[in-house]
């Protein structure tokens, strides 16, 4: 069967390697640019933050963009050789000619869908090591590990995203028989659950880390952690995240006299004062936030949901195969 | 002899709509089955449910000893032909080849080629580039070099010249003498001449339900054809089974299926053709869709 999958995907899978090619060659040219930027911005500010702050950024041009084009690299793949694996056998009535070969349907799905799934992850993976080396410098500069755009394009969730899009494919070939359909559940279906899992699972899948500190001190969590929210916390729980407006009514009288009396025009002294003022008053600063450590058991956590995803897709295209009358 | 295709009250639907109703049909190994029917009969369907494409609704169906299943063993013993003619259109007749030696265990790859070679259709040509009647025999080519023991053939025929249709059925009449009654055949076709030629054995469907099966000598020889003065057909009925009754104000013509000799002397009987055979069975099945199914005796 083997054979007879790279017989059928040959000249697809040339054409793949052909643009993992090109685009391999257009993020190393730009990524050796960009460390040698990195490079001389680490010379000039020398462990200065505030001149790195002020550094511009080291990406230009369009090439910029492009780890934001690997975002789709999963979808495309799902739509261009996930879909039709199954449905495009229906459509053109070969399913007639290989399910009546010595090979029961379960083999011919095992194999046809086993090198598919693999090839995606293959893509996946290749695409996400060229876009984490290229970002290595923009990742140390800007410090944001699980900013999306970041967290989605780097690491091994990029595998996840491309087998779950691959599986995704199949299975809705396999169920509307056609692969025009098939395509357009891949398209919506993927982009949907990237947006739900990455907007509201993601920031939960460990319990966040809270840490409170002395209003007097200041507190950065440490590494690229992903803050969700610091502020002040008062002694019955009132908290204050950002802004004056929002901390005037919060506070005590005393307090609020120390307050600048035009926000955003207070003097670092007589903010100091307040804080010393909120400190006396039982506030507490705090911050929420997913510790940097936890970068890697998310990407890990995040993969294997979608890997899971993709298993029981596959499972039900399998059971569809063996039981539906072809 | 054994039984290739055994079913027994065999049905399929598809939602609401009934392809095939209490089908109960034997073809004994080493036959040559016609499946005749109009368009719509059930044909397509009942070849569907023997090669285990579709699954039954209700009944039961043996193929070659058993249920048709998901099994190399059964699978290589089939070769089925869908009248789509299913191939990959962007492949060459070798890449044919090469695909059914990966998925085959006997696979007779010099057949596929000797044959080609004979009718000179060309094996490096991309198989959608072929002409349907080049396209019909490489796949017939494929389908028999996987020696299956059962062949399983959808109006295969259908869209050919008659000179493609001949040398396809040459083909097919070659394979089955090679076999020496190892290989049967189902072969499904509204064009009546070209079965009885290729055929010893049929099956008539109509209105999704079988009307006759059996060996077609056997047939041949349990009907006649009445002709008559016209008059009352009561005494004909009650002794035979009246397939058909054409009347004129003068003459009645009847085929009928015997129920024993034919005694009375108004009536000369004559022997009727596969094909009067076949028509009239039709029109009665398009007739009466609640016509209990007969079976003529096996013969064997």
């Amino acid at each position: 069967m083997t054979w007879v999958v790279w017989r059928q995907y040959r000249m697809a899978g040339a054409i793949a390697l052909a643009l993992l090619a090109a685009l391999a060659a257009v993020i190393i040219v730009d990524g050796v640019q960009i460390a040698a930027r990195w490079h001389s911005v680490l010379v000039t500010c020398a462990g200065s933050s505030a001149c790195l702050e002020q550094q511009p950024t080291l990406v230009n041009g369009v090439v910029s963009d492009l780890p934001y084009l690997c975002l789709i690299v999963p979808a495309v793949l799902g739509m261009l050789w996930g879909a039709p694996l199954v449905a495009h056998e229906l459509e053109a009535r070969t399913s007639d000619f290989a399910w009546t070969q010595s090979v029961t349907r379960t083999r011919w799905l095992t194999a046809e869908a086993g090198w598919l799934l693999l090839a995606a992850a293959v893509c996946g993976g290749a695409v996400a090591a060229l876009t984490t080396w290229w970002s290595g410098p923009i990742n140390a500069m800007t410090g944001g590990a699980f900013a999306p755009g970041q967290f989605d394009t780097q690491g091994i969730v990029p595998i996840g995203y491309a087998v779950f899009a691959m599986a995704l494919g199949i299975a809705a070939g396999t169920v509307f028989r056609r692969t025009l359909p098939a395509i357009a559940v891949v398209l919506g279906g993927f982009i949907g659950m990237r947006l739900v899992i990455s907007n509201f699972l993601r920031p939960h899948y460990l319990p966040a880390v809270t840490t409170y500190y002395h209003l007097t001190s200041s507190f950065t969590p440490p590494g690229q952690a992903w803050v969700f929210a610091q502020g002040a916390v008062s002694s019955t729980g009132t908290t204050v995240a950002a802004g004056w407006g929002d901390l005037y009514p919060a506070l005590q009288p005393a307090c609020q006299r120390l307050l600048p009396s035009v926000a955003g025009q207070g003097k670092s002294d007589s903010l100091s004062a307040v804080f010393s003022c909120m400190q006396a008053h039982g506030w507490r600063g705090f911050a929420t936030y997913q510790p940097a450590y936890r970068y890697w058991p998310f990407q890990g956590i995040e993969t294997g949901i979608y890997v899971l995803l993709a298993a029981a897709l596959v499972a039900a295209t399998f059971v569809i195969i063996r039981r539906r009358d072809a | 002899m054994s039984a290739a295709i055994e079913t027994h009250d065999l049905s399929k639907r598809y939602r609401r709509v009934s392809a095939l109703t209490g089908c109960t049909v034997t073809v004994p190994e080493g036959r040559v089955c016609a499946l005749i029917g109009p368009n719509g009969a059930g044909k397509t369907t009942l070849l569907r449910l023997l090669a285990g494409l579709a699954q039954p609704s209700g009944g039961s169906v043996a193929v070659l000893g058993g249920p048709p299943r998901q099994d190399p063993a059964f699978l290589a013993d089939i070769g089925f032909l869908a009248q789509e003619i299913p191939l990959y259109r962007r492949f060459t007749a070798a890449d044919h080849i090469q695909i059914g030696a990966h998925m085959n265990p006997r696979w007779d790859a010099s057949l596929v080629r000797t044959r080609l070679t004979e009718l000179r259709i060309p094996l490096d040509q991309r198989v959608g580039t072929l002409s349907g009647g080049q396209r019909a025999q490489v796949a017939l080519a494929l389908t028999l070099a996987k020696r299956p023991r059962l062949l399983l053939l959808d109006e295969p025929v259908a869209a050919l010249d008659p000179l493609a249709r001949r040398n396809f059925l040459a083909t097919l009449t070659a394979a089955v003498a090679d076999a020496e009654g190892s290989l049967t055949v189902v072969l499904s076709s509204h064009l009546v001449t070209d079965l009885e030629r290729v055929c010893d054995h049929a099956i008539l469907l109509a209105g999704s339900q079988v009307q006759l099966s059996g060996d077609i000598d056997t047939m041949l020889a349990e009907h006649k054809v009445l002709v008559g003065p016209r008059k009352d057909t009561g005494p004909i009925e009650r002794a035979h089974t009246v397939v058909q009754a054409v009347t004129t104000p003068r003459q009645s013509t009847l085929l009928i299926r015997l129920g024993g000799p034919v005694i009375d002397p108004a009536y000369q009987a004559e022997d009727v053709t596969f094909e009067e055979l076949v028509l009239a069975y039709m029109g009665a099945g398009e007739a009466s869709a609640s016509r209990h199914l007969t079976t003529v005796g096996e013969g064997s």
